[in-house]
């Protein structure tokens, strides 16, 4: 107890935060060798949804733009991802790096389109594209097969989720570090002089235009990376992924953990999937509570889950002290 | 195509148009009064059509669905003046950061929980209620006689809402609020409930479009997303603040729709709309008749 204390004061300090992530992440990557097949695969989409909320919340939490395509970007990964591998045969790997890559395409094209927009229009433009490319793919039957959905090549040649979830979890990782770095660099301090006050971080000197696009374009780029992943692994792509539900899902996740905070997207992406898988049998319950919970957390308190965390820390220390 | 034809497709296209009105002018109510948008519009609609299909079953019986209609009207408004009160007034009382962002979440999460609320309760089926009149014949055009009682019902409901909104001193209070809240409130007008009633009668607009079209559309917990599409895609043509311009665009819209799926393909027929409204956002992204302001 003394010792599990001591960790918990010293959580301000960045090193032993580190040191902390690090030795979670290698506990995570040991966990197929404790668990079975069936928590292995909710805990590679587990990571697959922290790589999307961890995206989305670089865009909506730090830029102040809140999109409502980010669900799209990673469907357009994994079709792009798909077809290329489908139709000139190269190999998965390579066909994941292409989907980043039109996915981060597109991004940077609506970000652009988007530059002007305040951000009621910004939200209704970026669903306005989000719902034209789902129509869209769902109409191509010749290219996408429409609803019936795309059978993709899986990227190993096994029906086991464990080599999936160590990819999954290693993006997710990445993601996140890179996610980390970039704030703490001088560019993450643009993108959230952006987000208080756009015309104030012009007047200092930050380039609004060229930032908001990148911004854009990285967190397109890293969801179509995951969707494409994501993808190859399910095995099947169908426009159902890109529908609105989705993205509200991963809104849910962040608030629920808490917007604007590292580990906020990545403790509500878990939190979510796991509980949604143990109460599968519930139905849609599960979504009813999950909207209650959001809703009460947005009215009565907003830091959310690390919120809560943060505090109780604070408090056990404070005692201890 | 042969001028029948195409003349019945043009009254449909205008009747369809007509009642997709309902769904923008409540958006475009809404946020030109809160400054918000309701993305939980189209959820207020499947409300309405579930409660006029409960009240015909269960109540009134088919024959009299004009009873329930009220019921149902009223029922969606006060649920709306409730979720105003509970979830959104603080975002005008306390000091919550980034108000489109709060509204924009909060509504969100409200069509999960009434999506999903509407499987739990009532199962994942379709519910369709008998027809409110029988095939009318318009000279030689034949029409849906659900659809003529919508879009009648529709014109009488825009009507008083027209009615209200320019002759009343509460439509006065109204659009005071919508040219200025600061300037609303210092001449004496009580913004909390302005806000209440404006949410509630924008709400109510989408439920009686959907006790209205429920037995053409109709009640299923996803019957609410499609409208929704089709009330973004309406304001964005005719501009977000702009009540003739949500008129214009429903009909407009309605009239795309119908003639394009006679004259290119009826399969796309839910893209025609997208594309004007992407054409749009690039060439002209304050719609026909929308504010100029693009920052804040």
């Amino acid at each position: 107890v003394a010792g599990a204390l001591a960790v918990v004061a010293a959580w301000q300090a960045r090193g032993v935060r580190t040191g902390i992530a690090v030795a979670g992440l290698a506990a995570a990557a040991l966990l197929p060798f404790v668990l079975g097949d069936y928590p292995v695969h909710v805990l590679a989409v587990a990571c697959y949804y922290v790589i999307m909320a961890s995206s989305w919340n670089l865009i909506a939490g730090y830029t102040g733009l809140f999109s409502l395509a980010h669900h799209v970007f990673g469907g357009i990964g994994g079709y792009a991802s798909a077809l290329l591998v489908i139709r000139s045969g190269v190999p998965v790997p390579l066909g994941i790096v292409a989907g980043g890559v039109v996915a981060g395409v597109a991004g940077f094209a609506i970000g652009a389109l988007t530059l002007r927009m305040r951000a009621l229009y910004l939200a209704l433009a970026t669903w306005a594209f989000a719902e034209s490319i789902r129509v869209v793919i769902s109409m191509e039957y010749g290219i996408t097969r429409g609803d019936l959905g795309l059978p993709v090549p899986k990227l190993f040649h096994t029906v086991s989720p464990r080599p999936y979830y160590e990819l999954f979890l290693l993006l997710a990782a990445v993601t996140v570090a890179g996610l980390a770095a970039l704030l703490r660099s001088r560019i993450g301090y643009r993108l959230r002089a952006i987000r208080d006050d756009e015309g104030a971080a012009r007047a200092a000197g930050v380039n609004t235009v060229r930032w908001k696009r990148f911004a854009f374009t990285a967190s397109s780029a890293t969801a179509g990376v995951a969707g494409a992943a994501y993808g190859h692994y399910i095995g099947l792509l169908s426009p159902i992924g890109m529908k609105f539900d989705e993205m509200a899902l991963i809104i849910i996740m962040v608030i629920l953990g808490g917007q604007r905070t590292l580990a906020g997207p990545v403790l509500g992406a878990v939190v979510v999937e796991i509980v949604s898988e143990a109460l599968r049998a519930y139905g849609q319950i599960r979504m009813v509570l999950f909207a209650l919970v959001v809703l009460g957390m947005m009215r009565l308190y907003p830091p959310g889950l690390v919120g809560l965390v943060r505090a109780a820390a604070v408090r056990l220390t404070a005692k201890r002290g | 195509v042969d001028a029948t034809l195409l003349a019945q497709y043009t009254l449909a296209g205008l009747v369809i148009g007509g009642i997709y009105c309902l769904m923008a002018v409540g958006i475009t109510f809404i946020y030109s009064i809160m400054k918000m948008i309701n993305w939980a519009m189209g959820e207020f609609y499947m409300i309405g059509g579930y409660v006029q299909y409960l009240l015909i079953t269960a109540w009134f019986g088919p024959s009299r669905w004009y009873l329930a209609l009220p019921l149902a009207v009223l029922g969606t408004g006060l649920l709306g003046m409730l979720i105003q009160r509970v979830l959104l007034r603080p975002m005008f009382v306390d000091q919550v950061e980034r108000l489109d962002e709060y509204a924009t979440i909060v509504t969100i999460s409200l069509t999960v929980l009434f999506r999903n609320l509407a499987i739990v309760v009532f199962g994942p089926y379709q519910f369709s209620p008998p027809d409110y009149a029988p095939r009318v014949q318009l000279g030689p055009l034949p029409l849906n006689g659900s659809r003529l009682v919508a879009f009648l019902g529709t014109v009488v409901l825009l009507g008083a809402f027209a009615f209200v909104v320019r002759r009343t001193w509460f439509g006065r209070a109204l659009r005071a609020t919508a040219q200025n809240r600061l300037g609303a409130l210092s001449a004496g007008i009580n913004l909390t409930r302005v806000d209440t009633w404006a949410f509630g009668i924008g709400v109510a607009l989408a439920g009686a479009a959907g006790a209205l079209l429920a037995p053409v559309f109709l009640v299923y917990p996803e019957s609410g997303a499609l409208s929704t599409v089709k009330g973004f895609e309406i304001i964005v043509i005719g501009g977000l603040g702009s009540i003739p311009g949500s008129i214009v665009g429903g009909l407009l819209l309605g009239l795309v729709e119908s003639l394009g799926s006679v004259f290119v393909s009826a399969s796309f027929r839910d893209v025609y709309g997208f594309g004007l409204l992407l054409l749009l956002l690039v060439l002209r992204p304050s719609g026909l008749w929308g504010e100029r302001v693009r920052e804040a």
